[in-house]
């Protein structure tokens, strides 16, 4: 299942000239060229890596092979890379934060970032982590921050916008891997937002001086100065704004565990049953598919090393990651997946940045369940049986499925929906689901889930 | 010398000065506010990862050298 990639160039990083990414084997390296050696060796001798490293901003790495044609460095592996349209709220947030302490702090031992991606953040270890150990350059007196246009149209536009659209607007990222443009930015936020000091400044007059500068062929190299106070006061700023930012959002699940059909027993039935069966099959990576804020999950996190959890509501996500930090868990990363769209390959050659489906078949999960999801996938996506277990099985072979029946009102309620077409969704029974799934997988378990309306199974891929 | 692998925009390069102008106002009053609201103890801490711009160095091999 798993890709070849041995001893080839990663497809993320051919921008930098700095250095690049590449495989070694399984192992994931970065190649340092020549031509970015003084600043490696300035950051390494005057213990810039050691301290962000320390401070847990920069993703960390071994020196594992000097040479006069470039130096290769290792970074600590990430098991899974989320990206930008896969954050809620409240991880855009933190990556944005993240970013402009990683800023400040090069700033003050006379170096700056020299680009502002949000592709240099992804969520490790429960925060998020600098991945990109060659984005630093030195600072020069009186230069601006080149990054600042990326900043805004990467973190500060998309979390503004989201403040005003919800946190879906993050998936404008998709369309736009450079950050979403100025102009759409401006001409997206109401008006009154041009009476804030620092959205007038930061948004509304940037995209104005872009949009006249845009023009410009001449490629004028203008020399503009900015002193050293006045840069740290817009990323000061930037930093307060963003911190105050936040978005109210009623979740399509909210208190869903409130709400719905389970009662307390039954809850606990259920989680027997998934604690009993995911701890026979020792998972070292396990992904829970349509696992809302983790509460299930949470359940078998501590004999599992790396648990994803995915949802279509960005709210759910971002609070299963407050959650995952206020229990300090380091093997819970939340992300916002639509399985009925999940996130394609997107950027250059469409492997800049690798679809889900891509990551999920490298990250290869020893488990992968979804609770209560088949209903929503089938019912509500029209995905046939066999389809939705083809999906299941690119990149899992074992799979813990719950199937709820026809009289759980959940889908009592999406059968309601379809009115005068019910008849046409009469396949939707246990027969049918086992039909679909067993020709892909072999079913292992089946038991129904005691007060409930809904069985659970364990298959294997055939 | 920087390695421009994108475009930094020179409309981006020459507002800078314009925001940092603003952001200087905004932190200036913000201070003062801070110290008003201070006199009266109305100053509220919050708690959250990100408090601060400023990372924590005190515990640097650097500043235990000193």
């Amino acid at each position: 299942m798993k890709q070849q990639k041995s001893n080839t160039t990663h497809e993320a990083s051919f921008r930098d000239p700095s250095g690049y990414m590449f495989y070694d084997g399984d192992a994931l390296r970065r190649q340092v060229n020549p031509i970015y050696f003084k600043q490696y060796h300035a950051l390494k001798e005057q213990g810039i890596f050691k301290t962000l490293i320390k401070n847990k901003l920069l993703i960390a790495h071994q020196e594992t092979a000097v040479s006069d044609d470039g130096i290769v460095i290792t970074p600590e592996p990430i098991p899974f890379i989320t990206n930008p349209y896969e954050w809620s709220f409240e991880q855009y947030k933190h990556a944005a934060l993240h970013t402009l302490q990683v800023h400040k702090f090069a700033l003050s031992k006379g170096f700056i970032l020299k680009d502002a991606s949000a592709y240099n953040i992804t969520f490790h270890k429960g925060k998020p982590i600098f991945i990109d150990t060659l984005s630093f350059d030195f600072y020069k007196e009186g230069e601006p921050w080149r990054a600042y246009k990326q900043f805004i149209t990467h973190f500060f536009g998309p979390l503004v916008l989201a403040k005003h659209h919800g946190a879906k607007v993050f998936q404008m990222m998709q369309t736009h891997i450079d950050g979403i443009p100025m102009d759409l930015i401006a001409s997206m936020l109401p008006s009154k937002t041009k009476l804030s000091p620092t959205l007038y400044t930061n948004i509304h007059l940037l995209a104005k001086a872009e949009g006249k500068h845009n023009k410009d062929y001449k490629a004028e190299t203008k020399t503009v100065s900015l002193s050293l106070k006045a840069q740290n006061n817009i990323i000061d700023s930037l930093f307060d704004y963003i911190k105050k930012l936040s978005i109210e959002e009623t979740t399509e699940w909210g208190d869903y565990y409130t709400k719905t059909n389970y009662e307390k027993a039954a809850f606990a039935n259920k989680a027997a049953i998934i604690k009993e069966w995911v701890s026979e099959e020792q998972p070292k990576k396990l992904i829970d598919v349509g696992g809302n804020d983790g509460t299930f999950a949470r359940e078998v996190l501590p004999t599992v090393p790396d648990v994803l959890v995915t949802d279509i509501d960005p709210e759910a996500v971002g609070q299963n990651y407050k959650l995952a930090i206020k229990n300090k868990e380091q093997n819970m990363l939340a992300f916002v997946c639509d399985v009925l769209q999940p996130a394609p390959g997107i950027g250059f050659n469409n492997t800049e940045r690798d679809s889900l489906i891509t990551r999920l078949q490298n990250y290869a999960p020893d488990v992968t369940m979804a609770l209560a999801l088949i209903h929503h996938i089938t019912l509500s996506g029209n995905v046939p049986f066999v389809k939705s277990a083809q999906f299941f099985a690119s990149f899992s072979h074992t799979l813990l499925i719950e199937f709820p029946k026809r009289e759980d009102t959940w889908v009592a309620s999406l059968l309601m929906r379809k009115r005068e077409f019910i008849q046409h969704f009469d396949f939707y029974n246990e027969a049918e689901f086992e039909a679909g799934y067993g020709k892909l997988f072999t079913i292992e378990k089946k038991i129904a889930v005691a007060g409930t309306e809904r069985v659970m199974y364990l298959m294997k891929r055939k | 010398m920087y390695f421009l692998y994108f475009d930094p925009g020179l409309g981006a390069m020459i507002i800078q000065g314009l925001v940092a102008f603003a952001a200087g106002i905004l932190l200036f009053s913000k201070g003062v506010m801070y110290k008003i609201k201070g006199l009266f103890g109305l100053n509220k801490e919050e708690e959250d990862t990100y408090d601060s711009i400023d990372i924590d160095q005190t515990d640097d091999d650097e500043a235990t050298e000193k």
